[in-house]
């Protein structure tokens, strides 16, 4: 226990020194730090600019009745989006169309209507000329306008109450809820999106921290392995309590980067300024249930010990750090696999890939915890794959031990899985 | 009771044999070498007694104990192939491998600053390892190695890639260490070096013990056939005396080697004739020379 201590204490307190990692730290929780600030410094550079009704140009006279229906519609509004801009007609419709243009281009107007007849309807065809393709909130703007106008046509001839007026021009409201398996009020949808946004990050975060906290072990075992301290190393300390303690020592490395990020960002966000923005998006950091949390403690811990066994076990079979990238890939790919799965079926977590899948122990950190975080499932669901998962970091970990074992011990040309095992023999490890 | 133990220890990777009913003892206070080609199974000796590898057969014992984790502490171990973290300081890493094997942090720094001391080499505590000379490194590298102070030290090639001047340091350092009663297994392919320390010797080839016992027994099984002569003039007609293998002049004079021990006296009176003798030596027998007889001859 006391040698498992040394050599955890040494391991971090050699990470928490080196450049690299306080360098990784800094630049990130910079970046974080700009990143939950970005939705105030938008709000912030638009503002003045951004609330102000966009113009949008017309000719002069054409559909007169349309147009000042919709004229009517956005002055009944708060906050119109829309404000139309009258353009003397050139005369015909070439000059018309050019003359449209030229106040596109003084930027006069952000776009201009034109209308052709579509006698089989009675309405005509609206066609929005937009400045930028990514105008999409103005085209709706203009469609709600242009049913509204249309209503009205229709409703002036028909005698009908304010009540049924008021019926007519509310918009329909659809919200979700996701039901739960224990009867208790689901969320809302603003609630899901902040909820899958969190599982889509917790879950980026996740793979993130095992692969480069994994990789991280399997480098520093190489590296004691090819400069050759390793042969001092395993005659003073048992092999096992030394991988232990440099799984351990590199883990609340990793574990202390994460907090200090993820404080850096949370505080961020819940600086004042930064509480409007969010309530504006419809961002309620108090939808996240804390299980969640609990759970992707939990995932990420077992995650890590998981492939940490892994990479040290590779790690220690290793004999040069430049032939470590090519003998950690199998693991890579394995990580990546899960990681992958749980991003791409994100909008589909009750499929049968991401179902079976939560049970192999590599996937179970991605996607057991996406169906917790998204598809609420059976809490024995929960309970065999956290089993499994459990029962595979003690095995691998009694795997990598005996790895270990003969790997540090062995120079040269990487063994294959049948020298390994007969090293294994040899050295009845 | 004797430190170290070796009873006929035998160990096979696969089909073949790495060491084959290996066995000798080292005392209190004795720096015993094991010698051998490369190859002979020295490496995996030395893996045996530091508990790296267990023997398939055969034991091991230390102070009459087998191997545990006591054992793990009261042993030290200077790797054939040198290696520390080149990136920390020598403070860093010592003082942690002296944490390793059970001191404390003040007094893994005490032991180390006196090491240094003794080097002469004190403002190297808070330097970086890659910063140093190689034969810095290997000063350092001793250290790592003696710093918990051991009861057994395993040297492997202990002063290889050392200049004059720092192989006499780390000698004198090791003969100290012997003094004070540590045991040494001490393995080398620099004969003089054995010749110089070690009481008893094992001289191993592709696993098997070739020679045994102590070193002046050694020498003597093996018959005088050199012959060293200096002489005021030249001598002519060496080569033809009876026993004569070969004579090789040197810059100071002759070296005869002969058949047969008689025949020496031969030369002396051959020599005599024809000029003043400034000297003669019937040369006992190198380590080296016994060395290449018994494991070079083979390999021709």
């Amino acid at each position: 226990m006391n040698s498992l201590w040394t050599v955890m204490a040494f391991t971090l307190r050699n990470k928490l020194r080196s450049k690299a990692y306080i360098w990784t730290t800094v630049t990130i929780a910079l970046l974080l730090m700009v990143g939950a600030n970005l939705p105030y410094i938008l709000e912030r550079l638009n503002a003045g600019g951004s609330n102000e009704p966009k113009p949008v140009g017309y000719i002069e006279g054409a559909y007169p009745e349309i147009v000042q229906g919709l004229e009517a519609f956005f002055a009944r509004q708060e906050n119109p989006a829309i404000r139309l801009v009258a353009i003397p007609s050139g005369g015909s419709p070439q000059a018309d169309e050019a003359a449209l243009r030229q106040a596109v281009e003084d930027e006069m107007v952000k776009g201009y209507l034109t209308f052709a007849d579509r006698p089989e309807t009675g309405f005509p065809e609206v066609v929005f000329h937009s400045s930028s393709l990514t105008n999409f909130s103005l085209a709706d703007s203009l469609r709600v306008g242009l049913e509204s106008v249309k209503a009205e046509m229709v409703f002036r001839n028909v005698q009908l109450s304010e009540a049924e007026r008021a019926l007519l021009a509310a918009p329909v409201a659809v919200h979700t809820l996701l039901v739960s398996s224990d009867g208790e009020g689901g969320r809302t949808a603003a609630d899901q999106a902040v909820v899958m946004a969190l599982t889509y990050a917790l879950i980026i975060l996740l793979f993130m921290a095992v692969t480069i906290t994994g990789q991280l072990v399997a480098t520093e075992i190489t590296a004691e392995k090819s400069s050759r301290v390793m042969e001092i190393l395993i005659t003073s300390v048992k092999p096992l309590t030394q991988m232990f303690g440099k799984i351990l020592g590199t883990f609340f490395a990793g574990i202390i980067q994460i907090v200090v990020l993820v404080a850096v960002f949370v505080i961020s966000l819940l600086m004042p300024h930064n509480r409007g923005a969010l309530d504006a998006l419809g961002i309620r950091l108090d939808a996240v249930e804390p299980q969640l949390l609990a759970y992707a403690i939990f995932f990420y811990l077992a995650g890590y010990f998981l492939y940490a066994t892994l990479f040290a076990a590779i790690g220690s079979i290793v004999s040069r750090t430049e032939e470590l990238g090519q003998a950690t890939t199998p693991v890579m790919i394995l990580s990546m696999v899960g990681f992958y799965i749980a991003i791409f079926s994100l909008q589909n977590p009750k499929s049968p890939l991401v179902v079976i899948g939560s049970y192999f122990p590599f996937f179970t950190p991605f996607l057991m915890f996406e169906r917790i975080g998204l598809a609420d499932p059976q809490a024995w669901e929960i309970a065999l794959s956290i089993g499994i998962l459990l029962a595979s970091i003690l095995l691998f970990g009694w795997l990598a031990a005996k790895i270990y074992r003969v790997g540090v011990l062995m120079y040269g040309k990487r063994p294959s899985i049948k020298e390994l095992v007969k090293a294994m023999k040899a050295y009845k490890v | 009771m004797k430190p170290l133990v070796i009873e006929q220890v035998v160990k096979q990777y696969g089909e073949k044999i790495a060491v084959n009913s290996l066995s000798f003892e080292v005392s209190e206070g004795e720096i015993y070498g094991l010698l051998g080609a490369n190859g002979a199974g020295k490496t995996t000796t030395m893996r045996m007694i530091l508990g790296l590898i267990m023997p398939d057969r055969g034991e091991i014992r230390y102070f009459g104990k087998s191997y545990g984790s006591e054992q793990l502490r009261m042993m030290g171990y200077l790797p054939e192939e040198r290696g520390l973290y080149p990136k920390l300081k020598v403070s860093d890493q010592l003082i942690y491998l002296g944490q390793l094997r059970g001191m404390s942090r003040a007094e893994a720094d005490r032991s180390l600053r006196e090491w240094l001391g003794r080097f002469q080499v004190e403002d190297y505590y808070n330097r970086r390892v890659e910063e140093l000379s190689k034969g810095n490194q290997q000063k350092i590298q001793f250290i790592a190695a003696v710093i918990h102070r051991p009861k057994i030290l395993i040297l492997d090639e202990a002063f290889s890639g050392l200049d004059p001047v720092n192989v006499e340091l780390l000698k004198s350092a090791v003969k100290e260490l012997r003094d004070q009663g540590i045991s040494m297994v001490f393995s080398t392919h620099r004969m003089e070096h054995v010749e110089e320390l070690c009481r008893n010797i094992t001289i191993l080839d592709r696993s098997r013990t070739m020679l045994q016992g102590s070193l002046r027994d050694i020498k003597r099984k093996f018959p005088r056939e050199r012959v060293v002569l200096e002489t005021e003039g030249e001598v002519h007609g060496l080569e033809s005396l009876p026993d004569i293998r070969s004579v090789r002049r040197t810059e100071t004079g002759y070296e005869i080697f002969i058949a047969r021990e008689d025949a020496a006296q031969n030369i002396l009176r051959h020599a005599m004739a024809q000029a003043p003798v400034r000297r003669f030596e019937l040369m006992e027998p190198t380590l080296n020379e016994i060395f290449i007889k018994t494991v070079g001859e083979r390999n021709e």
